[in-house]
């Protein structure tokens, strides 16, 4: 008996290596996506390197009140948690892409994040010295994809809007007569800084969190959940009305122009982007 | 002597010939409608073949972009950067204005019925918050709005087709919109009729804006946004084009005798509605609201938040010739004045300072 092989016309074997050449295609495409998921603990794993040790302070269980008022909406339980005390640094950073290269800026899958991706850094390797360089100064310009494979490689998550509102809704400890929502009005109504701060040089909160706000912007897990579209006025959605000038009866409380800053920074982000004011902290389930 | 007399007589009749045409025309054009010249933004619905790229001229108040010349649509392409930066708001105080091209109001933008607009923004990297633009040119839900909501270092791109002629006011639409306005995040985008416009002297680009600071009027340094006052709408400064006497004194607007001016007038809000009126000078004509209507003889015009109108005048006599909002508090005490020098001889049988 013939095997099949030699029974295979010049066209079939034409089309089985094509075939074949799609199925390696298509193996090295799962493979990356594979290596992405297992890159974490295989790179610790192999040459030793383990994130910094980073304090983190407890964030006891609370509510959140939605910001966009809905008729089934109800206050969001959130569960203690431990959260970074501040958010990540240059320094801390540079130890998480030594450790996985996949993550150098030279190197990293452009799906995952922009041309901006540590764009003030020097090298892969080498913070540098510019305005945004300060090794204690919070990392930014990280995509979304970095953020979360640095939580997974530091063993924690990225929290979520209602875990990150309720820790970031914390008392101040010390403001000096300013509500926090002034607070922030007034980060707002200031220029980006020439020179990026470092951690820890705005205010702490009743939780010990440092700079939740005032600093930098931080990602969120699910930073695009909430806000279905970029101008909600015209939409038929209910997010949407939030931001309508009628709709802003629409949300939680319509003073709050600090929350609704946050939430249209947030609706206009992309899992990839790379912004010089967005830096990120993680969490840890208790 | 015969010969002279002949092209006397050759003169007089082809102007005769050309003056009835002229009168001819006119009572045709005066047929429906209101009075006089008043079909020039009549809306038809334009030709949509696109006959070519051009790139749209932007200019900073208190300049208006040349005439178009091209006679077809054209695809335009318009790049507009969101700035956010310290400028003065009067000569001792500053204020972070949220600026479309770095001025306020924004880049003047001028296209033609029926061209297809491409329009792309960018946030400046430097930006703090996340912007995006709604013009009131565009048919089409949020006015490129929703399309365009752009985080600080990023780029969107949309178009729109220009049906409608008029004076449009666009700007930022990004929550909470009262205050990106409020920061100064509006301008004016000019649909010129496929016709154009009849020829005037000069043309210029005025809008008028309310800003709520935490310190008062003039306080030195660096002033906060004041939420509460803007609520209550309560502006600190009532101002055209964004800085108290930007365009007064030295930076005047300036104009010659026997001149005809013709204003864009924008009112960016985000509160007052202004009582546009110019202290020594009738509004020949007002294209009310910025729209196909023509009033003429006009001494104070409404412009409404988010409104516009465009005036013109010809200036009869030298002299200074003041802007306000005849709300006149605004004026006096809130920063509500530019000015137009017109320069040129006396003409003591318009006006005439008796002296004793």
């Amino acid at each position: 008996m013939k095997s099949s092989q030699q029974l295979q016309s010049k066209a079939g074997r034409q089309s089985l290596f094509i075939l074949r050449i799609f199925i390696f295609t298509l193996s090295i495409f799962f493979l990356q996506i594979a290596d992405l998921q297992s890159h974490p603990t295989t790179i610790s794993k192999t040459n030793g390197s383990k994130p910094l040790v980073k304090k983190m302070v407890l964030v006891p269980a609370g509510w959140y009140q939605p910001f966009l008022k809905r008729a089934t909406n109800k206050p969001i339980a959130v569960k203690a948690l431990k959260m970074d005390e501040t958010t990540v640094t240059n320094a801390e950073f540079l130890t998480f892409v030594k450790a996985n290269p996949i993550w150098r800026k030279t190197k990293v899958n452009p799906l995952f994040a922009d041309k901006n991706y540590l764009a003030h850094w020097k090298s892969d390797l080498e913070i540098g010295t510019g305005n945004l360089n300060n090794p204690n100064a919070p990392v930014v310009n990280v995509s979304w994809f970095a953020a979360r494979a640095y939580a997974q490689w530091a063993g924690k998550r990225l929290p979520t809007v209602p875990e990150w509102e309720h820790a970031g809704n914390g008392k101040p400890k010390d403001l000096k007569n300013k509500t926090l929502i002034a607070y922030i009005l007034e980060w707002y109504s200031k220029p980006n800084p020439t020179i990026l701060p470092p951690v820890k040089s705005t205010y702490q909160n009743q939780y010990g969190l440092w700079d939740m706000n005032g600093l930098v912007w931080q990602w969120v897990f699910d930073f695009n959940s909430f806000v279905a579209s970029s101008d909600s006025r015209g939409s038929n959605t209910d997010e949407a009305l939030m931001f309508c000038a009628a709709g802003s009866l629409g949300v939680q409380n319509k003073e709050d122009y600090a929350s609704y800053i946050r939430f249209s920074y947030r609706g206009s982000l992309k899992g990839k982007y790379c912004i010089p004011n967005l830096g990120f902290r993680c969490v840890k389930d208790l | 002597m015969d010969t002279k007399i002949t092209a006397f007589f050759k003169t007089a009749a082809y102007s005769a010939l050309i003056g009835s045409g002229i009168f001819w025309a006119s009572c045709q054009g005066s047929g429906s409608g209101n009075s006089g010249n008043n079909n020039v933004f009549a809306r038809h619905w334009p030709d949509t073949v696109l006959t070519g790229d051009v790139t749209a001229e932007l200019t900073a108040p208190p300049l208006v972009p040349k005439p178009l010349t091209y006679t077809s649509p054209k695809r335009v392409k318009v790049h507009m950067t969101v700035e956010e930066k310290v400028m003065k708001i009067s000569d001792s105080s500053d204020y972070t204005f949220w600026t479309f091209n770095g001025s306020v109001p924004g880049s003047f933008i001028r296209v033609r019925e029926g061209d297809m607009v491409e329009f792309t923004l960018t946030n400046s990297p430097n930006s703090k918050v996340s912007h995006n633009i709604d013009l009131h040119a565009v048919n089409g839900p949020g006015g490129g709005a929703e399309a365009s909501n752009v985080a600080p270092g990023q780029s969107a791109t949309f178009n729109f087709r220009a049906l409608n002629p008029g004076l449009y006011v666009y700007h930022c639409a990004t929550g909470p919109v009262g205050m990106h306005i409020a920061n100064g995040m509006y301008g004016l985008i000019l649909v010129e009729p496929a016709a154009g416009l009849p020829k005037v002297d000069r043309e210029y680009y005025v809008m008028q804006g309310d800003f709520y600071t935490k310190g008062r009027f003039d306080a030195p340094g660096l002033q906060e946004f004041d939420e509460q006052k803007a609520i209550d709408e309560n502006p600190t400064y009532v101002l055209f084009n964004g800085k108290v006497r930007g365009n007064a004194g030295k930076n005047a607007l300036t104009a010659n005798v026997g001149e005809t001016v013709r204003l864009y007038v924008g009112n960016g809000g985000p509160n007052l509605t202004s009582s546009f009126h110019v202290i020594g000078e009738i509004f020949d004509k007002v294209y009310m609201e910025g729209g196909k209507d023509v009033n003429e003889n006009v001494q104070t015009t409404v412009i409404p938040a988010g409104g516009s109108s465009i005036v013109e005048m010809q200036m009869e006599v030298p002299g200074t010739m003041n802007i306000v909002d005849h709300a006149l508090y605004r004026t006096f005490h809130k920063g509500a004045l530019a000015q137009i020098k017109v320069a040129g001889n006396e003409n003591p049988n318009i006006y005439n300072k008796i002296k004793k």
